[in-house]
């Protein structure tokens, strides 16, 4: 066995026997090219890192390029300091670990987000670090939070310049309420059930499930709904020479829990039936593959990238029992006539995959204009062939103009059109630069790219194929049996909704048509070109100029404008040598335009591409002429006018003080838009000083500022009955100009004297400011912040519409949220391998949500004989206020 | 499922293919040299290397913290060619004309320094780093958004000293590098619904390459959607009912960073939704208020409560129930 094995077999054989502390080491497991997972941590970890004591020795404070002070490195053992083996292994390491107190077992839900203290014994974070100087070869691991559901822990080994080999393990919990009163026991299960005291259908007396309901919220004990991710992954690295390298990783993730999700019952269009908070249990996998390998030569640089992530849902559909006694859906009849309804069934995300291949090049080219070329090629897919399931799963489903022929029942799969998802999109991406360098101060660069996502999924057609009309046409005499015929297939059209409280079927009540029944799906694709330029200019040495000019062309399908493209150009100003300061300052304008909007863009989805839009005289052909107020141009799509500025100084007030102020002015006017988005506008402002007079000491202060507004504007509808002939204030209402004149603000469905605007503000003030103090042997850290948000929406309205015909004031209630957040930690040696640090933080939130206003007293909502406005089953956020401390021992190697 | 669009994907790839086929087969069959990084052309007038023994026999404090960091594992313990040998003159250029006149001012040409105050231009530091770290995960950083603001690599790293724990910053993690310039975000993550980074768990990088790609917001990915299916993976479908400007946009609702609103959304429900939905059924196009809270005074409506629109449409980001053209199921 020659030496190098040898000592490589001593190594592991050492580790395998031991637990050591380290100094802090990181295993980052992504890199800054592809992947998740460039952190391993939690919220103490911040504060751990910060609270290290500093390298008493390091020389007076220099400044990065731009003007910004480098911090105070951490102590670190000198050469004659760092410990070493027998073998010639060199070690060094660190534990923390002690006990945490106070409000730490605070539940609120705002506190817990993302963490998770509690009081008692905590083991906060560990790190070693090993290397043998004679082989290269080494060693790191870190962890913290033992036992938490923030835990996380990282090993990386190798050969410095060779090899190495990553693993991780991470958690990150995610609570979404702490006040969560629940109906249903199976939560995180793929079935909830009605607890005692409340019947599955209802009870017949509307009245008494409504009490029931309330009186097992309102006397539950509040659940917590949330979830945790569990991370595992292993990435090698290899050099495999000086030009070659290589990459290969897995992870595997676990998502598992409960999140506040919605059910709702009934109707076809005018909205549902006593919507009800029910908890989405949620129980994915997602496995990523990642290899790569790269390229570096003299002249040209490749990269290569294969990638592979498989999603699976453990849980993909819900059933949950429901308290109410619903009635059918018009014309629908149920066995038995009444209470049929106990259950509803959800479709939770499907599982789905997704591949891409990646390639990248770049090749220098030294003898034209001293240029570069990139070419960018990607290409992916994402599948998702799911089994569908059946409309409802309530049996025995019968419609007053439908017969069911055999196989065809609602609840089963024979009612659809096909049995699977069968969807897909493809994506490619074609990017290409070129870069030339006519003069030494001059760069052009000349930018093509082009990026397209791409369904290929067909269609799916709701149309039972089992399933004829008593009456397909209602204008012959006499019943006309049969389905109707679109693309190939034969059948009766439309959807069973909401597990049969509701329906949309064409004609499924009686032989009357509508023409604004979903009869298919829609798939959007896009193809996206963007073709640039930029110059850059280098003025003087510390000072350049950049001028950029870009067109965006996206062609999209399947959406009201096919067509936009848009125009940006930017100008940047750099100048690093304005005295001890740094000025970067650019403004960006970019003006998008488009084609043609199409009123009824989805017609061949809606039953009346089945059925043609009468033209008889005093017919209402409201259901063909209307799918949206044609004002309202979707803010993605519409024109759009923006500017955006920015300017940064970074400045060296003092040697050993620097300051930084930053504003943005972000504005976007929609021109076209009179109803829908019509502006955005965000302005901020920050400034920051940074002051380290000594090694031992180093303060900072920041204060933010973001102000965000948009307006908005839309019309409520007064009636959706426009018939052929009617006269109104656009013209008289033919068959060729009724979607026009009804889509049309101004027109009977949309009269102008209703039209509304909005207008929100969100408003917000970050302060900040913080210590390290070395005061002789203890290390005091100290970091605090306090922010403000604000956000109101006022609105103005002559009529707001039917459903708000009482309406109060010009606005909403504010939200707000107010943070107080304080951490300080000192530390104290008590031997050259032994020290002890108290930390303290305080937190404190108060926040207000309109949206959740009284809903913790009353969860079922609206009149208690009827069937409930809405049953909210979290009370939404709440405020708290924590001081939690901890008494931790550190123990070095 | 109807195939894809075959004339763009051969279109496409065939301009691809051609592209690679100038750069790729070349670098596949030439001869080109497997390159050995050479030390840099002498700086100065013809400055040759000392050697690091010269180096640290001076800088001392630089030393003691070098030793623990990347560079110097490299460097010290296994290095693969001349230049790597070099260590502190890999980067810093040949030091015999810096020991003429180590602290004088004039002087500072005669070594590549990464500081403010050392002045070497930053085509120059950036010059040093690429030499061996050109490439890789570096590839688009020529004409980047931080290159054309004229950051070197030592605005964000500082390989002189273990500052974090990783990636040699000169901050104590990523988030706190990025913060020195990105305050406006720093806020951002500090609203009402935020992505976890200053919890810990997530950094700037997990969406981002600070060294330049493809996309104007320098993303790891081809575009915004994707960046977000790599955490969100149960979003990506593609479902059988989807909801279009989610497809084309994630960020058509939400905001990326923070927002004093739920679930990072851009704009209080039902607000939100209606910037878009005026559609024929009464209830997308009306003015909803204050009056409808409970304890309002009017008739509660459920579309300002709790979810607000997500009461029923639930299933926001697509549906695959057959049922689900309304996302309720």
């Amino acid at each position: 066995m020659n030496r190098g094995v040898q000592s490589y077999s001593r190594f592991l054989a050492w580790l395998a026997g031991s637990l050591w502390l380290l100094f802090a080491s990181g295993v980052l497991f992504a890199d800054s090219a592809v992947g998740v997972g460039t952190t391993l941590g939690n919220s103490l970890s911040v504060s751990t890192q910060n609270a290290r004591p500093l390298d008493a020795d390091w020389a007076k404070a220099k400044h990065t390029p731009t003007g910004q002070m480098f911090s105070i490195p951490f102590h670190v053992p000198t050469a004659e300091e760092i410990k070493k083996t027998a073998a010639g292994w060199e070690y060094s390491g660190r534990l923390e670990f002690g006990v945490v107190g106070g409000d730490a077992d605070e539940r609120n839900a705002r506190f817990r987000t993302y963490q998770d203290p509690d009081n008692g014994a905590y083991l906060n974070n560990f790190s070693l670090l090993m290397k043998q100087p004679g082989s290269g070869y080494y060693f790191e691991a870190t962890g913290g939070g033992a036992g938490h559901d923030d835990q996380y822990y990282g090993v990386q080994f190798g050969r410095y310049n060779d090899w190495k080999v990553k693993l991780y393990y991470n958690e990150i919990p995610h609570v979404f309420t702490d006040r969560y009163r629940t109906l249903w026991s199976g939560i995180g299960t793929d079935a909830l059930t009605l607890l005692p005291g409340l019947t599955a259908g209802g009870s017949g007396s509307t009245a008494a499930d409504n009490a029931a309901v309330a009186a097992q919220a309102l006397n539950n004990p509040p659940t917590e709904l949330s979830l945790k991710r569990r991370q595992v992954g292993i990435r090698l690295d290899l050099t495999l020479s000086d030009a070659w390298k290589g990459y290969a990783s897995y992870t595997l993730e676990k998502r598992k829990g409960a999140r506040p999700f919605g059910a709702v019952w009934g109707s076809a269009n005018n909205g549902g039936l006593a919507p009800v908070d029910i908890p989405e249990s949620i129980d994915y996998s997602v496995q990523d593959l990642l290899a790569g390998v790269s390229h570096t030569g003299e002249l040209s640089t490749f990269n290569l990238r294969l990638s592979a992530s498989l999603f699976q849902n453990e849980i993909d559909t819900l059933t949950f029992q429901e308290p109410y006694r619903l009635s059918p859906g018009a014309g629908i009849t149920t066995t038995p006539a009444a209470g049929a309804f106990t259950q509803g069934k959800l479709d939770l995300s499907p599982d789905n995959t997704a591949y891409n291949v990646r390639g990248e090049y770049t090749r220098s080219l030294p003898n034209f204009y001293n240029g570069s070329f990139t070419a960018v090629l990607s290409g992916g897919k994402w599948r998702q062939d799911d089994s569908l399931l059946p409309y409802t799963t309530i049996p025995n489903l019968a419609m007053a103009n439908v017969t069911l022929l055999p196989g065809g029942g609602w609840d089963t799969t024979g009612s659809l059109s096909r049995k699977t998802a069968d969807a897909a999109i493809n994506t490619l991406l074609s990017d290409l630069t070129l870069s030339l360098n006519p003069t030494a101060n001059l760069n052009l660069k000349f930018k093509g790219r082009y990026y397209e996502a791409e369904n290929s999924t067909d269609p799916f057609l709701l149309v039972n194929p089992n399933a004829v009309y008593v009456d397909s046409d209602a204008a012959t005499a006499g019943n006309q049996t049969g389905g109707l015929t679109l693309n190939g297939v034969t059948g009766v059209w439309g959807r069973v909704l909401n597990d049969g409280t509701g329906q949309n079927v064409l004609m499924g009540a009686n032989a009357n048509p509508a023409g604004n029944i979903p009869i298919k799906s829609v798939y959007y694709s896009a193809q996206q070109y963007r073709l640039g330029a930029t110059a850059e200019y280098r003025l003087t040495k510390l000072s350049n100029l950049n001028a950029s000019f870009e067109r965006e062309t996206i062609s999209r399908e399947n959406r009201v404008r096919d067509r936009t493209w848009e125009d940006k150009a930017k100008l940047t100003y750099v100048n690093r040598g304005l005295g001890d300061s740094t000025l970067r300052v650019s403004y960006e304008y970019a003006q998008r335009r488009g084609s043609d909007y199409r009123i009824s863009t989805y017609d061949d989805a809606f039953s009346s591409a089945l059925v043609p839009m009468p033209t008889t005289t005093g017919t209402n052909v409201g259901t063909w002429a209307v799918r949206n107020n044609s004002g309202i141009k979707t803010f993605d799509l519409a024109d759009r006018d923006q500017h955006v500025a920015n300017i940064r100084v970074n400045t060296m007030l003092r040697e050993n003080l620097d300051a930084s102020v930053s504003f943005q002015a972000r504005e976007a006017t929609f021109p076209d838009s009179d109803y829908g988005r019509a502006r955005r506008s965000q302005r901020s402002a920050n400034l920051d000083l940074s002051y380290q007079p000594s090694p031992r000491q180093s303060i900072y202060v920041f204060y933010s500022y973001q102000l965000g507004k948009s307006g908005q504007a839309s019309i409520a509808q007064a009636t959706n009955a426009i018939a052929i002939g009617q006269v109104t204030a656009l013209g008289t209402v033919t068959p060729e100009n009724a979607i026009e004149i009804a889509s049309a603000p101004g027109s009977p469905i949309y009269p102008l004297a209703r039209a509304w605007t909005a207008d929100s503000e969100d408003c917000n003030h970050v302060f900040g400011a913080g210590l390290k103090q070395e005061l002789g042997k203890v290390s005091l850290n100290v970091d605090y912040t306090y922010s403000i948000g604000r956000s109101g929406i006022g609105y103005n309205y002559t009529d707001g519409g039917a459903a708000s015909a009482v309406l109060a004031g010009s606005g909403m209630p504010d939200l707000a949220l107010d943070i107080d957040y304080l951490d300080a930690s000192l530390r104290y040696p008590l031997t050259d391998r032994l020290a002890v640090r108290l930390f303290y933080r305080h937190q404190k939130e108060h926040i207000r949500d309109w949206h959740y206003q009284n809903l913790d007293a009353i969860p079922v909502v609206g009149n208690p004989a009827a069937l409930p406005t809405a049953v909210v089953l979290d009370s939404g956020p709440h405020d708290f206020k924590v001081g939690w401390y901890g008494v931790m021992m550190q123990i070095e190697l | 499922m109807k195939p894809a669009r075959s004339f763009t994907w051969l279109r496409s790839g065939c301009i691809g293919g051609v592209l690679f086929a100038v750069g790729i087969v070349p670098v596949i069959l030439s001869k080109e040299p497997v390159p050995v990084a050479k030390p840099p052309a002498p700086l100065n007038g013809g400055a040759s290397y000392v050697g690091e023994a010269v180096c640290v026999a001076c800088h001392t404090t630089q030393n003691k913290q070098f030793t623990h960091t990347t560079h110097a594992n490299v460097f010290r313990l296994n290095p693969k060619n001349e230049k790597e040998k070099l260590s502190c003159e890999a980067c810093h250029g040949p030091g015999s004309n810096h020991l003429k006149d180590p602290a004088g001012p004039a002087n500072h040409g005669a070594l590549v320094g990464f500081t403010k105050e050392w002045g070497t231009p930053v085509a120059q530091q950036t010059m040093m780093c690429l030499e061996c770290h050109k490439g890789g995960q570096r590839m688009h950083w020529p004409g980047s958004a931080h290159a054309a603001n004229d950051l070197s690599c030592s605005d964000c790293h500082n390989p002189m000293a273990r500052f974090s724990d990783s990636g040699l910053i000169k901050k104590v993690s990523i988030n706190e590098t990025c913060i020195t310039c990105h305050q406006q975000q720093r806020a951002e993550f500090s609203k009402r619904s935020h992505m976890p980074v200053l919890d810990g768990k997530m950094t700037c990088v997990d969406c981002h390459n600070p060294h330049g790609s493809t996309t104007a917001s320098l993303l790891k990915t081809d575009s915004i959607n994707e960046t977000c299916y790599q955490c969100h993976a149960e979003k990506r479908g593609p479902f059988l009912w989807e909801h279009t400007p989610v497809r084309e946009n994630c960020l058509s609702c939400h905001n990326a960073h923070g927002s004093n609103h739920d679930k990072l959304l851009q704009v209080a429900r039902p607000f939100l939704c209606q910037e878009c939905h005026g559609n024929s059924g009464f209830h997308q196009s009306d003015l909803y208020n204050a009056g409808q809270l409970v304890g309002g005074g009017a008739a509660p409506n459920s579309r300002v409560l709790a979810r607000s629109c997500q009461n029923c449409h639930s299933q926001i980001h697509g549906s695959n129930h057959p049922a689900g053209a309304r996302f309720q199921r």
